[in-house]
């Protein structure tokens, strides 16, 4: 069937507007601590397939709104959350949503790197066996292959699969976790200060690996150092005091940001 | 702005700052002794000024070399950032300057101005000198108390310059027809013209780099276009 030109524009246009979408939208998000607010009306928009770094100094409720993404203020007893937050437009505080699942589509990699006390290839099925994604060993293998050819570490662990995860150097450790959270084929992946604990470069391993994967994955990172945003991310968010003071573009955050208080904390005169 | 909490950052990024306002300060001082060798033909001064203009190399290489550390160690960013970077680009041009001036004292060192028998070929010179001498000194006041508005005023106006360095030419070109035996006195006032007229053109590359600096934005052909028609009446 040849399609007319309309029908190809209108196409064109779909695919614009999907690009131009936001994979997760924020609105309104308000977190407390009991009676103590960490998040002020916070709306933020994250692109699909870009990296958004958040920064901010310690306590302004960065890693705090990292964690409403995946829920995992759910397991605080004290939190609670007001506010909107949509991922492929739906509000993952649904009640309806299963949360088990929700988490599966979104991968975290923490501060520290943190693998489980099995073998290298269990780090890695243990995700999927858990989601039942694979019955066949092959199937399993192949995705733990993958998983770790996808996470840069593949050549340097396949002849040591079945030696413990906690063998491996820290830098090691961090991508064997990056491989434990996409093995579950998540859209997202949430990082903690990935390359606080590592050396120069184990970091520089993890930001190849950033650049590598965002074209798969849509990955928030929160950072404590500017340069790594500024070389890791599209859209960098500065928060302060539970507040979104500024976002935009990583290249104007950095180069000429709008609000003196961003320009204050990138700049380093502010505490 | 408010001080870094690194205090020796701040530190760094004065002498920065401090040693181009001293170059740009030693840059206007033979710029005035050009004006004054231009009204009395003073070959002492002229080879003061090739002397004095070590001092301007040495100092824009010390800059050099302090902005390229400051980036290495401190990675700055938004203002600091701008600030360093423009340090490298403005040092080149007072550099630059520097070896105008120079250049014009060796043109005049060559031979001897009253030679030329142009009086109001020199007059024209030394308004040219004024003008040159004021639009660095806006630009470096701006720099030094980072504001703009002089920037912008110098860089849309530099066209005004580059008036009076076309009718210097022709007033060259019509001596050299009326008295050609004068020709090779003559011909260094023409060199000396265009040395001055690109310190102009120094001037206002120095004016994007300040506005640069202060405002983050970029000087574009369409930023002229559209402050020409805001002070169109």
């Amino acid at each position: 069937m040849v399609n007319t030109i309309d029908q190809i524009i209108n196409v064109f246009d779909e695919q614009k507007i999907r690009k131009n979408e936001a994979l997760i939208s924020c609105s309104g998000v308000n977190v407390f601590y009991s009676d103590k607010q960490a998040l002020f009306d916070v709306n933020l928009d994250i692109k699909e397939k870009e990296v958004t770094s958040l920064i901010g100094p310690s306590g302004c409720g960065k890693s705090t709104f990292l964690r409403c993404i995946n829920r995992m203020n759910d397991v605080i007893e004290t939190c609670s959350i007001e506010g909107l937050i949509k991922i492929n437009g739906q509000d993952i505080y649904d009640p309806k949503i299963d949360v088990v699942e929700l988490r599966a589509k979104i991968g975290m990699v923490f501060q520290k790197p943190n693998p489980f006390p099995k073998s290298v290839y269990e780090n890695v099925a243990y995700g999927p066996r858990l989601h039942g994604m694979f019955i066949n060993k092959s199937d399993m293998d192949k995705k733990v292959e993958e998983s770790l050819v996808r996470a840069g570490l593949w050549n340097e662990v396949k002849d040591r699969l079945q030696e413990p995860g906690t063998s491996l150097s820290g830098g090691q450790q961090q991508r064997l976790c990056i491989a434990r959270a996409i093995a579950v084929d998540p859209e997202i992946i949430l990082m903690d200060e990935p390359c606080s604990s590592l050396d120069p470069i184990a970091t520089a391993k993890i930001e190849e690996l950033i650049d590598e994967l965002k074209v798969n994955y849509t990955i928030t990172i929160v950072t404590h150092s500017m340069q790594q945003a500024a070389r890791v991310s599209q859209k960098t968010a500065f928060f302060h005091l539970g507040h979104l003071i500024e976002v935009g573009e990583t290249e104007n955050i950095f180069r000429n940001p709008v609000n003196k208080q961003t320009e204050a904390y990138v700049t380093g005169r502010y505490g | 702005m408010s001080d870094h909490i690194v205090s020796s950052f701040d530190e760094e990024l004065n002498e920065i700052t401090d040693g181009l306002i001293n170059m740009g300060a030693l840059v206007l001082a033979a710029l005035k002794s050009v004006e004054e060798i231009l009204k009395n033909n003073d070959h002492n001064l002229a080879q003061k000024i090739i002397d004095n203009d070590l001092q301007i190399n040495d100092l824009g290489q010390s800059i050099e070399i302090k902005a390229f550390n400051t980036l290495a160690s401190r990675q700055p960013m938004a203002f600091d950032l701008r600030l360093v970077f423009s340090a490298v680009k403005m040092s080149l041009y007072l550099e630059r300057c520097g070896d105008m001036c120079k250049g014009i004292s060796k043109r005049i060192l060559k031979g001897d101005l009253t030679e030329a028998d142009s009086p109001n070929t020199i007059e024209s010179l030394v308004i040219l000198t004024n003008r040159v001498y004021e639009n660095l000194s806006l630009v470096l006041d701006d720099y030094a108390a980072r504001t703009s508005e002089k920037s912008l005023e110098v860089w849309s106006s530099d066209s005004e310059i580059d008036s009076i360095y076309s009718d210097i030419l022709m007033e060259i070109l019509n001596n050299i027809k009326s008295k050609p035996e004068a020709i090779e006195a003559l011909v260094p006032l023409f060199f000396i013209a265009r040395y001055l007229e690109r310190v102009g053109d120094q001037a206002t590359n120095i004016a994007e780099v300040t506005h640069f600096i202060v405002t983050g934005e970029v000087l574009t052909d369409e930023k002229e276009i559209q402050i020409e028609n805001e002070t169109t009446f």
